[in-house]
């Protein structure tokens, strides 16, 4: 498909292109977090000659008033001090990520090796899980939530996050474990060893690439996930993406700290991505499509 | 650790030695019940119980629960739950607010998988090269994936704000748009307003799906068609969808069990309006249960929604022969 060295030049051309319309918005996003105000709403829109500013990333980590009096109300009506929050978000997404990972390793594990009565239909299951629609669980978790007291709480959002990323944990851990040879689970049972003596010597130290994936993408989808944390918390605390929408108050929408703190939260998420990229489509699709 | 046979078991992957001491066990199997046992005893119900937990009480009991819970309505007057019987599902079906939310899913379903399958093709088709510099393009492409979807929305927001927002802009200067630029409040554009968003941060998700299948497909039959005069059209016909096919299904099956459920552009982008022109059915459900106290409404909405999407998705998985 090599044609002409000008047509070879006009695919570069339009290649870059169109990435670049895709990156764009993440770049204009970036510098209304760096603009005054006076240059988030100027026309035509300024790309690269603006001010350089960062009263908003000062007043969402709280540096204009010494990272501690994360209470003051700001003109506007919003609290801009978001550390408190984006502490939540770490908090959750690891501990969220742990609990899967760890769960999902020796479901999958078994799933990949043993023989399992009925295992076509429950990973069918497990898949199933992966198509209901959030606000199916998100109404009726409200509920047992509140008779349980774990509405608002760490532990409720924790382990809601951990049942979301549970089909794709599962299934693309057991892509990962498919993948590696069973003669060697084989040799090493009729040499004697014990299932959990294969599995943490063997299997695991082979898989932990696989396992490191996985974790990445369950920290993602936790650190980026809306409707759970927005209906299973009250005022404890907010995630990012839940805190960001706040910023809307009624006086106007405060922008620049919206854009300051959703370029906060988009970093750690773009490190990650670029960590797992080998694996990515594997793990996009649920570990049915290998690179 | 040294087991049975004698061999350390840090040198299972040695392959001489292995063999070597495979070989006697395999002989005195017949009377080595004990190693037999274990075999037998191999069960993985404890590998497999704690996610059967979490499964059962974070995914069976509440699907049980919400389904006791549409069969019930909160009375605001007594502050409780009363059983109403099938009232909740039967409102829902004479409900021209229901079906109007349906149709808004379906449209924003099926729009968008056609605009992110075909744009998502043609860019992988376009990035399928090596090109010095691909692999970078690549690369910034998954960005777009890893955006919070509710961050998403807001950037959107103010991308299509009507007085200062950079797309208006640039289309009043391409004389595309009148004066007014509104598009998230206009009853005819705020869905496509939403779609724009959803497509933005989703094509890239078909781009690298489908750029992962062509670099799959084998050389062969390429360089034969080729030969024989094919055009890069009947090549793309004829070769590169059939041999696609699987990917393209995956890839729509996942997208659009996702574009169904959406919840987070229109939450916050529109709030499902203006009047009813961008409620799914997830944002219906939602404020049904959370700003109407229709507790057992909402639930009935959402186990609808589920019902469709757990349904339509098996099917599919089942015509196209997809396995996991």
């Amino acid at each position: 498909m090599n044609g002409t060295a000008s047509q070879r030049m006009l695919r570069i051309l339009a290649a870059w292109f169109v990435v670049g319309l895709f990156a764009l918005p993440i770049y204009y996003w970036i510098t209304v977090a760096f603009k005054p105000n006076r240059d988030i709403f100027a026309l035509p829109p300024i790309f690269f000659d603006f001010d350089w500013n960062l009263s908003s990333f000062e007043e969402v980590f709280g540096i204009s008033f010494g990272f501690d009096k994360g209470l003051e109300v700001l003109p506007g009506g919003g609290n801009f001090y978001m550390l408190p929050n984006l502490w939540a978000s770490v908090v959750i997404a690891v501990l969220s990520t742990l609990l899967t990972v760890v769960v999902a390793t020796l479901a999958s594990y078994a799933l990949s090796r043993m023989r399992i009565p009925g295992q076509h239909h429950f990973v069918f299951f497990v898949l199933s899980t992966r198509m209901m629609p959030p606000v199916a669980i998100a109404i009726p978790m409200f509920f047992i939530y509140k008779s349980f007291g774990l509405l608002d709480t760490y532990t409720g959002i924790i382990l809601v996050h951990a049942l979301m990323n549970m089909p794709l944990a599962v299934l693309l851990l057991k892509s990962f474990f498919d993948d590696i040879p069973t003669e060697i689970d084989e040799a090493a049972l009729i040499d004697g060893a014990s299932r959990v003596l294969i599995f943490r010597k063997i299997v695991l130290p082979m898989a932990m690439g696989g396992i490191a994936a996985t974790a990445v993408l369950c920290f993602i989808f936790s650190w980026t996930e809306f409707l759970f944390v927005l209906t299973l918390t009250q005022t404890a605390f907010k995630t990012v993406p839940v805190a960001a929408s706040t910023f809307v108050t009624s006086t106007g929408t405060a922008w620049g700290n919206m854009a300051a703190l959703g370029t906060a939260a988009m970093i750690p998420a773009f490190v990650f991505i670029l960590l797992v990229q080998r694996n990515l489509v594997r793990g996009l699709t649920l570990g049915s499509l290998k690179q | 650790m040294i087991v049975r046979s004698g061999l350390e078991i840090g040198q299972a992957g040695d392959l001489q030695r292995r063999k070597a001491a495979a070989v006697a066990p395999k002989a005195s199997r017949p009377d080595g019940p004990a190693k037999r046992r274990r075999y037998v005893s191999d069960t993985p119900w404890p590998w497999l119980m704690p996610l059967v937990a979490i499964l059962a009480t974070f995914a069976i009991y509440p699907l049980f629960y919400n389904i006791w819970l549409s069969f019930q309505e909160f009375l605001p007057r007594k502050r409780q739950l009363a059983y109403v019987g099938l009232e909740n599902w039967s409102t829902m079906f004479a409900d021209a607010r229901m079906w109007d939310a349906l149709q808004v899913t379906l449209a924003y379903t099926g729009i968008c998988l056609v605009i992110q399958v075909v744009l998502g093709m043609a860019i992988a088709l376009l990035l399928d090269s090596d090109e010095p510099g691909f692999g970078l393009l690549r690369g910034v492409l998954t960005l777009t994936l890893v955006v919070p979807p509710a961050i998403t929305g807001m950037m959107f927001l103010l991308m299509e704000d009507a007085q200062f927002g950079l797309i208006p802009f640039v289309l009043k200067s391409l004389g595309l748009m009148g004066a007014g630029g509104v598009i998230l409040s206009s009853p005819t554009w705020a869905l496509w307003g939403v779609m724009l968003a959803d497509t933005w941060q989703w094509t890239p998700f078909m781009v690298l799906i489908f750029l992962a299948g062509l670099r799959a497909l084998p050389k062969e039959p390429f360089e034969s068609a080729m030969i024989d005069g094919a055009n890069a059209f009947q090549t793309f016909t004829r070769l590169t969808l059939p041999m696609m096919w699987r990917v393209i299904a995956i890839a729509v099956l996942i997208r659009g069990i996702d574009l169904f459920r959406t919840f987070d552009y229109v939450y916050v982008m529109t709030s499902g309006g203006p009047g009813t022109a961008t409620y799914t059915l997830s944002l219906y459900a939602w404020q049904q249960t959370f700003s109407f106290i229709k507790w057992g409404y909402g639930a009935a909405l959402s186990l609808f929604t589920l019902v469709i999407i757990v349904l339509t998705a098996n099917v599919f998985v089942r015509v196209a022969r997809l396995k996991w």
